[in-house]
């Protein structure tokens, strides 16, 4: 006991924390890159193939990012793509929860809505997307709803599966004290099903960032995709992947944050998941 | 007949459930009658799967059944209320909320102010030994804390009859010894009118006025055992030669009802 704790470790504990060594990978790999496209100029085939306009170094990137932040380009850009994302996303949580609680409470409206959602689940939105672009013209509102029905569905599943799912004992503990339909459904049926409803909105994160970018590729006249689009087209691969981050970070963030709000709206459920990683070994607070 | 001072009574109850895979239906409970006084503590032991859980559901008014009466205080049971308190096997406490939120959501679903819960909730958390884990959540407690949270949760509206499914059955030898005291004690303090089912047969007899033994599908009441040892009791009445010899009589019963349920299987299995 006494030797160990005399002893002096060799690198700090947080060095060796998981949050550290994903840091170290992600800059390990840029710094690859970075040495890679360094290499790779100083042959004779990038020139010869010109590769200087399709491949770019992350300080080039960097670089792009700075021009694209200054001419503000990069701003408007993402200010239409965000609100593509904005309303698209909200509307999808504005639809997906209810009819999500409709379908999984009243049998009748089930019936009805299954085949549509079943039909519209399987569409690829690619295929989608330029009909309602056709249907409603360029701007926002047409890409915001192709962006809506990219989300919903993840949306409105999980909060299906969520409420059919809800413990039949915890069901029977209401009754058992009378308690009424209504009350069922608001203090058993939502509270159960919230952890499966934030992790369709999770979900939804993704799918709604990659239909920002369809929508905006096959018509925009801004918008992030439509900037990668066109700086592609023009052999250009800084923009681009400065594009490409921008989505990825806000993707990333926002998938993030919605792990917070779910940890911090239904904490007994983080504990479970932990409990099932780690075994049973949690700590007692 | 039953004297007009029975507290529960069940007259000729018969349940049966329709089968999935075959036509027709199962025969749960065929004509089983019996009645229960006031602050009276009966358990209900039988073989696995003969029906003890779908009786206290029936009681409860948790499910319909097919025939006879069941009577609370005279009065028909048709739907679950707190006038029962069901105390189930899993403690099925709502893991999003509190200690205290759980055990105040009986008087939450009757609308009673959440103050005047909550002050009435100390008493009860402190008569099951949690004071001082209030604020805690479900996922933070030990198994036999649970217990004692669901254990409160039913005192609390303060029913007539309290119906036990198996409440320790999860629980380990030591723990399980400890609720049993600790059950006995607070039915002590507070008199009420228990039905308890188990598995354990020395822990019905160690808790009961009388067990109830059931014989298997169709469940009819194989014996009624009086429990004549004196109360207070003591864990060290489980050791008494009193004891065992019930002990003895009720294993017997359940024994020789397994038996003929098995050999029964055996035959329509040949057929
Ligand atoms: N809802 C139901 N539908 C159909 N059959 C049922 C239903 N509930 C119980 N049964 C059947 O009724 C019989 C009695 O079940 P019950 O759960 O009451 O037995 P039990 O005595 O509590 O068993 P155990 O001691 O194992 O807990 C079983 O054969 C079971 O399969
Ligand atoms: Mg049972």
């Amino acid at each position: 006991m006494k030797a160990a704790a005399e002893r002096e470790p060799r690198f700090p504990a947080w060095l060796g924390s998981p949050r550290m060594i994903a840091a170290c990978s992600v800059v390990v790999g840029i710094g690859l890159w970075q040495l890679g496209y360094e290499a790779l100029a100083r042959t004779r085939y990038f020139k010869a193939y010109a590769i200087h306009h399709f491949l770019s170094s992350p300080l080039q990137v960097v670089q792009a990012f700075g021009e694209l932040y200054r001419s503000g380009e990069l701003l408007r850009h993402s200010y239409f793509s965000f609100l593509e994302f904005a309303y698209g996303f909200l509307l999808a949580i504005a639809v997906g929860i209810p009819v999500g609680l409709l379908m999984a409470t009243v049998k009748k409206i089930n019936y009805y809505l299954d085949p549509w959602v079943s039909c519209l689940y399987a569409t690829p939105l690619v295929a989608l997307a330029p009909v309602i672009i056709v249907w409603f013209g360029l701007g926002i509102l047409p890409n915001s709803l192709v962006v809506f029905l990219g989300a919903v569905f993840p949306i409105l599943l999980n909060t299906y599966t969520g409420i059919k799912s809800v413990k039949q004992n915890l069901i029977e503990v209401v009754r058992a004290f009378g308690g009424s339909r209504l009350q069922l459904f608001f203090k058993v049926m939502i509270p159960d099903a919230t952890p499966a409803i934030i992790t369709g909105i999770r979900l939804a994160v993704g799918r709604a960032v990659i239909s920002v970018v369809v929508a905006e590729l096959f018509g925009a006249e801004a918008g992030l995709g439509f900037m990668v689009y066109f700086y592609s087209q023009r052999f250009l691969p800084g923009p681009v992947f400065v594009g490409i981050v921008v989505l990825v970070v806000f993707g990333i963030v926002s998938f993030l944050a919605l792990e917070k709000v779910q940890g911090w709206l239904s904490p007994w459920y983080a504990h479970q998941l932990r409990r099932a990683a780690h075994g049973m070994e949690v700590e007692q607070p | 007949m039953e004297t007009p001072a029975s507290k529960l009574v069940v007259q000729n109850l018969r349940k049966s459930f329709r089968s999935q895979r075959s036509e027709g239906s199962m025969q749960v409970f065929e004509g089983v009658s019996f009645s229960v006084q006031p602050s009276e503590f009966i358990s209900l032991v039988g073989p696995s799967g003969c029906g003890k859980t779908t009786f206290l559901r029936i009681l409860d008014g948790l499910i319909p059944h097919d025939d006879g009466e069941i009577l609370l205080d005279g009065k028909t049971v048709i739907q679950p209320g707190p006038d029962k308190g069901f105390v189930f096997q899993d403690s099925s406490l709502l893991p999003w909320r509190t200690v205290m939120d759980n055990i105040i959501l009986g008087l939450e679903l009757q609308g009673v102010d959440k103050r005047e819960s909550k002050k009435k909730a100390e008493r009860y958390i402190a008569l099951v030994g949690l004071a001082g884990f209030e604020q805690h959540y479900p996922h933070e407690l030990s198994g036999g804390m649970q217990q004692r949270v669901n254990l409160a949760r039913a005192l609390i509206v303060d029913p007539q009859v309290l119906l036990m499914d198996e409440p320790f059955a999860s629980l380990d030898a030591q723990t399980r010894e400890i609720m049993q005291a600790e059950l006995l004690k607070m039915w002590n303090q507070t008199k009420k009118t228990v039905i308890f089912v188990t598995h354990q047969i020395d822990e019905a007899i160690f808790l009961s006025d009388r067990v109830v033994v059931f014989s298997a599908r169709p469940a009819k009441i194989r014996e009624i055992v009086k429990v004549g040892i004196p109360r207070p009791r003591s864990l060290t009445v489980k050791r008494s030669k009193e004891f065992l010899d019930l002990a003895d009589h009720v294993w017997s019963i359940i024994q020789d009802e397994v038996l003929k349920s098995m050999g029964r299987e055996r035959e329509e299995g040949v057929r």
